[in-house]
């Protein structure tokens, strides 16, 4: 039977998180290992955190079987190769706010990338998104620079 | 004129003494004549020396000198007085001359001076002149160029203004509502940005992958 595709929930942003979610689930593991030497049945789960429950609970997955963990070890291995993209904003946003950003780049680019979140005040709104070899500016700044004959037309500077 | 004077009064003292001498001696002469034969007219002759000698006795000769000495004191004295008379008048005349000619050497120095006075002064005033003339012409060029460099600098800094002027604008209201916009309310329009931009988003994450 052909496994699929485990699913990346826009709450795990970018590297980091697959990073923490990694070392997580090698500690989950060694509590496993342990358990599974003093030959003692765990029935209840050590406490994990929203990241794992969520993407175990995307994917349907009981971190208590062995072989989920795997999936999601080797799924978590995987995304050391998943195409990132860099996006900078004004100021920091919001958690609800990043997940909508992220969503979007997992439904309509690819749906493991990775979103690194950027902080650029200067560019006042709007953002810039930075892929392998491109950069795209949406911001307010950008904008403004384009619209800049037309502001120096608008003073009086072309007669 | 005073020289001549003086030669000619010179001239007569000289002669009127030459006469007197000559008179004296000849009557000396005329006083010790030799014996010589006893004719008639010898004694004629002699009878006359002897008139003459009783005339001419030397009381009258003494007579004569006397008033020689006396005619020669007077025109002595008359010259003498004439002499200082001239000599006073040209005394006089040389004072007056060297007046005149003290004043007029004075008079050629002092044209001199102030003819050499005028000069400088007229060489002072050109040299001013000049110099004024070079001065406004220094100013005027200088004014000129400070103009055209005014001009210059004028449009140089128009020409920035306008270059630069967007930039200020832009960086003022960046800064003025860079913070007053929600993120939140720029959703949509991130949203549509990265929309348009969708495909060639996907085509360089899958030839970066």
């Amino acid at each position: 039977m052909a496994r699929e595709e485990l699913v990346l929930p826009p709450i795990i942003v970018g590297m980091i998180d697959v990073n923490r979610l990694g070392r997580e689930l090698e500690a989950f593991e060694d509590y496993m290992a342990q358990a599974k030497a003093r030959k003692s049945s765990v029935t209840t789960p050590p406490r994990t955190s929203q990241l794992l429950d969520t993407l175990a609970s995307a994917n349907q997955l009981n971190l208590l079987q062995d072989i989920d963990r795997e999936r999601l070890a080797l799924f978590l291995q995987s995304l050391q190769d998943a195409p990132s993209v860099h996006i900078s904003f004004a100021a920091d946003p919001s958690a609800s706010f990043t997940e909508k950003i992220v969503a979007w780049f997992r439904e309509n680019i690819h749906p493991n990338v990775l979103v690194q979140i950027g902080l650029q005040p200067n560019i006042a709104a709007g953002c810039v998104v930075r892929t392998e070899n491109k950069i795209f500016d949406f911001s307010l700044r950008e904008n403004f620079n384009q619209s800049q004959q037309a502001l120096i037309d608008a003073v009086g500077g072309k007669q | 004129m005073t020289i001549w004077w003086l030669v000619l009064i010179l001239g007569y003292l000289i002669a009127s003494a030459a006469g007197f001498i000559w008179v004296v001696l000849h009557l000396k002469g005329a006083g010790g004549g030799k014996p010589g034969k006893h004719t008639a007219t010898e004694q004629f002759q002699k009878a006359a020396e002897e008139d003459v000698e009783h005339i001419f006795n030397d009381e009258f000769r003494e007579e004569l000198r006397n008033r020689g000495r006396l005619h020669f004191e007077k025109i002595i004295g008359e010259n003498a007085m004439f002499l200082q008379q001239d000599l006073r008048l040209t005394t006089s005349q040389m004072n007056e001359f060297m007046k005149q000619e003290i004043t007029r050497s004075l008079e050629d120095a002092f044209k001199n001076y102030q003819s050499a006075i005028g000069d400088a002064k007229q060489m002072a005033i050109d040299s001013i002149e000049k110099t004024k003339t070079t001065i406004d012409e220094q100013r005027k060029m200088l004014t000129l160029q400070l103009e055209t460099e005014f001009s210059q600098q004028k449009a140089a800094r128009l020409k920035r203004f306008d270059e630069k002027m967007a930039e200020i604008v832009n960086h003022y209201i960046l800064g003025a509502i860079g913070n007053q916009i929600d993120l939140s309310d720029q959703l949509e329009y991130i949203l549509s940005q990265l929309e348009t931009s969708k495909k060639a988003i996907l085509e360089d994450i899958k030839n970066g992958a």
